[in-house]
C-alpha cells in the first residue's frame, strides 16, 4: 500500500524531501523496511529506488535543487518526469496560485500524479504537502487538492501543512492562510499542521542549533512526520506491520497540531477531540499511558475509550532509542489560528492588498466565506469542553 | 394464434425454469419441475405434495417460522401446519389456512395446488427470494464480515442539544472512515488472493503445496457455487415480468372457477364456513355478511385469499357475474333470488366431480337455464350495490355525529 506525495511549492518541495530522506534512512536494516519503502518508494527497471512523488513549483530553482541532491546522494532518487514548474513563480499571492496557475496546468499535474498513483499497487492515499503562507504552495495547492479530491473520491487525502513564523516576512502570509485553510476544510481528510515557530523552538531549545537555518527547521518537521508515517502496530494489526499507513482515526476535519511530549504536566491540557500516540523504540509495551486515557482530557461526548489510540513498536525510530510521538486532535492550535484570522481580518477590514487578490479572479465574497467558515471551526473548537 | 400461444407458453416454461434454477441454487430442495408449475395452475392433485414441500423448504430456509424437524423428517400433516403457520407469519391469509384439519377443507370447500402456487407466489413478492440468496451468499462467501454490532450510546429520546449533534458527526465520520478502511481491505485481501493464486498456478506442476490447493479447490468451488447463484439471479431478474404475467392468470384462473372440487365427505354446508372466511375482513364486509344468512346454503367454494374476496366485490360492478353462485347465495339477498339459485345449485350438486365434461354439460344443454341465471345474477348484484352504498352512507353519518361529538378531532374524508 502506496502513498503518492505531491509536493507543492518551496517549502512543500523541501520538507517533503526531508520526510523522504528520513524515512529511507531509518527503514535500512529493520524488519520492517518492505513495508516502509513500498510506500514511499518503488523500484524502477534499473533497480535503483525512486520516490513515489510529483514535484510542483511556479518556479524552478527549488525543484531543480531537490532533483540534484537525491540524484547525488546515491541513495533514492526522484523519478526523471516526475515534476512540473514554470518560470514566473506566484508573487506569494494565493489568487494567483488558485485562480490562474492551478487551472491553467490541471491537466499537466493530474496526469503526473495518475501516472504515479498507476504504478501504485494498491494507493492507500494522497500526501500532499505545502505550506499556507506563500502563492504556489498554497493556492496552487488547494486547487491541486480539490482537483485530487475529485478524481481519487475515495482515497484518502493528508495535507500536510506548514504555518509560517507568526512574525514571518510575508506581508499577505495571514491572507494566504485563511483562504488556505478554508478551502481543505472542505476537501481534505485530514489536516497536519506544523507551526515554524514551534520547529524553531525545538531546534533552539531541544536541539541546541545555534544558528537555525530552514534546513534545520525542515528536518525537525520531517522527523516528526515520519515518526508518524512509518509502520506501527496499531490495535488491530495483530503484530504485523500495518500497510495501511493512514488509518488515523481523525473524524472531524479539524487542523491538528503535534509536539513531542512524554511526560504529563498538570491540567493544563487542553480539550482534545482525539489523539494518537505513537511510541517507537525500547520499553514499549512497558510504557505507562494511562494518563492519555484520562476521559478529562477529552470533550464529554466521546469516551476515551474512542478517542485515544496508541500505536507502538518497538523498532526504534531515526537513530533515537526511545520515542514518543502525539498527535492531537484539540484545542492546542486554537490560539494560533485565533490570531492568524484576527491579523488577516484586521487587513480585511481596510481592504489592504485585496486588490492584489482581486485582479486574479477572488472577489470580497471569497475573502468572507473563507474567513466565515475558520470563524465556525474556531467558535466550534472553543466550545469544545 | 395458435402460434403465439405456443411460444407464449414456451416462454413461461422457460422463466419459471430460470426460477426454479434460482431457488436450487438458493440451496431450496426439493423443486418441483417447471410442467409440474404448470399443472399446479389448473389445479392437478399429484403436484400437490411437491408444493407443500417447496413451501416448506422456503419457510424454513428463511426462518420464518422455527421448526426443529428438518423438512424430510417432517410429516406430511405436520409439514402442512407448519406450512401453513409460516404463511400467516408473512401475512398471508387464506381460508384454507384456517381449516381445523390439516388440509382438507370442511362443508365442500376445494383447495388445490393452484391454491398452494397462489402461495408460493405471494412469497415471492414478500421479497423471499432476496432473503434466501443473502442467506446463501452469506454461507457460500467467506471473506464477508459479520457486521460488528456497533454500540452506539443512543438514548431513547432523541436530544437535540450541541453535544449529541457533534457526536452524532463525530459518527458519521467515523463510519466513513471505516467503510474506507473495509473498502481497503478488500482491496488488499483481493490482491493477496490474486497473489496467493498466481502463486499456487505457477507451482501446480509440483504436488508440494498439496494441502493448500486442497483448500483453494475448496474456496474455487465455493466461488463457482457463487457465481452460479448470482447469475441464475440475474438470468431471474431479466424475465421476471413474464413470470408475474402467468401469476396474473392464475389468479384469473382461480377466481373464475371452475375450480376442480375433492369429494367432501359431508354436505353439511355450515354458515360457519362463512364464518370462518370473515377474520380480517372491513368492516363493512362484516355487516353485510353479518346480516342473517339462510339456513342451508351449499356453498361449493370459497374463495381463497381475502384479497381475492376484495377484488370480486370491487369488481361487482364492472364484470358480470365472476363472484359466482356461492358467494352471493350465501347472503341474504333478494328471496326469491336465492330461492330459485338454490334450486339450481341443488342441481349442479351431484356434478360435484373432477370431469371437466359434466361442468361444460351444466351449462351447455339448458341454456335458458344458463341466461336466467345471469339475469338473476346481475339483478343481484344491482341490489347489493344498493344496499351496500346504503350502508356506506349510513356509516359515514354514524362517523361524522361520532367525530363531530368528539372536541378538536376534524374529520378529513379520504
Amino acid at each position: 500500500m502506496s502513498v503518492v506525495t505531491v509536493q507543492l511549492g518551496q517549502c512543500g518541495n523541501q520538507v517533503a524531501h526531508e520526510l523522504l530522506d528520513v524515512v529511507w534512512s531509518d527503514a535500512q536494516k529493520k524488519p520492517s523496511r518492505a513495508a516502509s519503502c513500498e510506500r514511499f518508494f518503488h523500484h524502477n527497471t534499473h533497480g535503483e529506488l525512486v520516490a513515489r512523488a510529483v514535484l510542483i513549483d511556479m518556479e524552478p530553482k527549488v525543484i531543480n535543487q531537490s532533483l540534484s541532491r537525491a540524484a547525488k546522494c546515491g541513495r533514492w532518487r526522484y523519478g526523471e518526469d516526475s515534476h512540473f514548474s514554470q518560470k514566473q513563480g506566484s508573487g506569494n499571492n494565493w489568487a494567483n496560485g488558485y485562480c490562474v496557475h492551478g487551472p491553467r496546468h490541471r491537466d499537466v499535474v493530474e496526469e503526473l500524479v495518475r501516472r504515479e498513483v498507476e504504478r501504485c499497487d494498491r494507493l492507500a492515499g494522497l500526501l500532499a504537502m505545502m505550506s499556507v503562507a506563500g502563492g504556489t504552495g498554497s493556492g496552487v495547492g488547494a486547487y491541486v487538492t480539490q482537483c485530487l479530491r475529485d478524481i481519487y473520491p475515495t482515497s484518502f487525502i493528508l495535507n500536510h501543512l506548514t504555518w509560517p513564523y507568526r512574525t514571518g516576512e510575508v506581508i499577505v502570509q495571514n491572507y494566504n492562510s485563511v483562504l488556505t485553510l478554508a478551502h481543505l476544510y472542505q476537501l481534505s481528510d485530514a489536516i497536519l499542521v506544523h507551526e515554524n515557530d514551534t520547529a524553531h523552538r525545538i531546534c533552539s531549545q531541544l536541539l541546541n542549533i545555534k544558528h537555525i537555518s530552514f534546513s534545520d527547521v525542515n528536518k525537525v518537521i520531517a522527523h516528526q512526520l515520519g515518526s508518524v508515517l512509518q509502520p506501527a502496530l496499531t490495535a488491530d494489526s495483530h503484530g504485523v506491520y500495518s500497510r495501511n499507513p493512514l488509518g488515523i482515526d481523525w473524524q472531524v476535519r479539524p487542523p491538528a497540531g503535534s509536539g513531542r511530549s512524554t511526560s504529563l504536566t498538570g491540567s493544563s491540557f487542553n480539550t482534545s477531540l482525539a489523539n494518537l500516540l505513537i511510541l517507537r523504540g525500547k520499553d514499549v509495551y512497558s510504557a505507562e499511558t494511562g494518563g492519555f486515557e484520562d476521559p478529562a482530557l477529552y470533550t464529554s461526548w466521546l469516551s476515551s475509550k474512542e478517542a485515544f489510540s496508541l500505536w507502538k513498536s518497538p523498532v526504534s525510530f531515526n537513530k533515537y532509542e526511545k520515542s514518543a510521538t502525539l498527535v492531537s486532535n484539540s484545542q492546542a492550535l486554537l490560539s494560533p489560528l485565533d490570531d492568524m484570522v484576527g491579523k488577516a481580518w484586521n487587513m480585511f477590514a481596510s481592504r489592504a492588498y485585496i486588490h492584489q487578490y482581486m485582479k486574479y479572479g477572488i472577489s470580497e465574497e471569497d475573502f468572507l466565506d473563507s474567513f466565515t467558515s475558520l470563524e465556525q471551526v474556531i467558535s466550534s473548537y472553543r466550545q469544545l469542553c | 394464434m395458435q402460434r403465439a400461444k405456443v411460444s407464449g407458453s414456451v416462454e413461461v416454461k422457460q422463466v419459471i425454469g430460470a426460477l426454479c434454477r434460482l431457488l436450487a441454487a438458493a440451496g431450496v430442495d426439493p423443486v418441483p419441475v417447471p410442467e409440474n408449475f404448470r399443472r399446479a395452475k389448473f389445479g392437478g392433485g399429484a403436484e400437490e405434495d411437491q408444493f407443500w414441500q417447496l413451501l416448506g423448504s422456503i419457510l424454513q430456509k428463511t426462518a420464518v417460522v422455527s421448526s426443529e424437524v428438518d423438512l424430510q423428517l417432517r410429516g406430511a400433516s405436520e409439514n402442512r401446519k407448519f406450512v401453513a403457520a409460516g404463511l400467516w407469519q408473512t401475512g398471508y391469509h387464506a381460508d384454507w389456512m384456517y381449516e381445523r384439519q390439516g388440509g382438507h377443507a370442511e362443508g365442500g370447500r376445494s383447495f388445490s395446488s393452484r391454491d398452494l402456487l397462489l402461495a408460493l407466489g405471494w412469497l415471492l413478492a414478500a421479497g423471499t427470494l432476496e432473503k434466501l440468496l443473502t442467506q446463501r451468499v452469506q454461507q457460500l462467501d467467506k471473506t464477508l464480515l459479520t457486521p460488528v454490532p456497533v454500540n452506539l450510546h443512543l438514548s431513547s429520546e432523541l436530544q437535540f442539544d450541541s453535544a449529541s449533534l457533534r457526536r452524532l458527526q463525530w459518527l458519521i465520520g467515523r463510519l466513513r472512515h471505516q467503510g474506507r478502511i473495509l473498502l481497503s481491505m478488500l482491496q488488499e485481501q483481493t490482491r493477496l488472493l490474486h497473489a496467493v493464486f498466481s502463486a499456487s498456478l505457477s507451482s501446480a506442476a509440483s504436488s508440494s503445496c498439496g494441502q493448500s490447493s486442497v483448500v483453494l479447490k475448496e474456496d474455487l468451488v465455493c466461488v463457482q457455487q457463487l457465481c452460479d447463484l448470482l447469475e441464475a439471479y440475474l438470468s431471474w431478474r431479466q424475465v421476471e415480468d413474464v413470470f408475474w404475467t402467468w401469476m396474473d392468470s392464475v389468479v384469473d384462473c382461480h377466481l373464475t372457477g371452475p375450480v376442480i372440487k375433492r369429494p367432501t365427505h359431508a354436505q353439511s354446508g355450515s354458515p360457519g364456513v362463512c364464518h370462518h372466511g370473515t377474520w380480517g375482513l372491513d368492516k363493512p364486509d362484516d355487516m353485510l355478511l353479518g346480516l342473517p344468512v339462510d339456513t342451508h346454503t351449499s356453498t361449493p367454494t370459497q374463495e381463497g385469499p381475502r384479497r381475492g374476496r376484495g377484488d370480486v366485490k370491487d369488481r361487482g360492478g364492472g364484470e358480470k357475474g365472476r363472484a359466482g353462485p356461492p358467494f352471493v347465495s350465501s347472503l341474504p339477498s333478494v328471496p326469491f333470488l336465492s330461492q330459485v339459485f338454490r334450486a339450481r345449485l341443488q342441481a349442479e350438486r351431484p356434478v360435484r366431480q373432477p370431469r371437466a365434461e359434466d361442468l361444460h354439460s351444466s351449462t351447455e344443454a339448458p341454456e335458458l337455464k344458463a341466461s336466467q341465471a345471469v339475469q338473476l345474477l346481475l339483478h343481484a348484484e344491482a341490489l347489493l350495490l344498493e344496499r351496500r352504498d346504503r350502508q356506506r352512507l349510513a356509516n359515514r353519518t354514524q362517523l361524522q355525529e361520532m367525530i363531530g361529538s368528539l372536541d378538536e378531532l376534524v374529520l378529513i374524508p379520504p
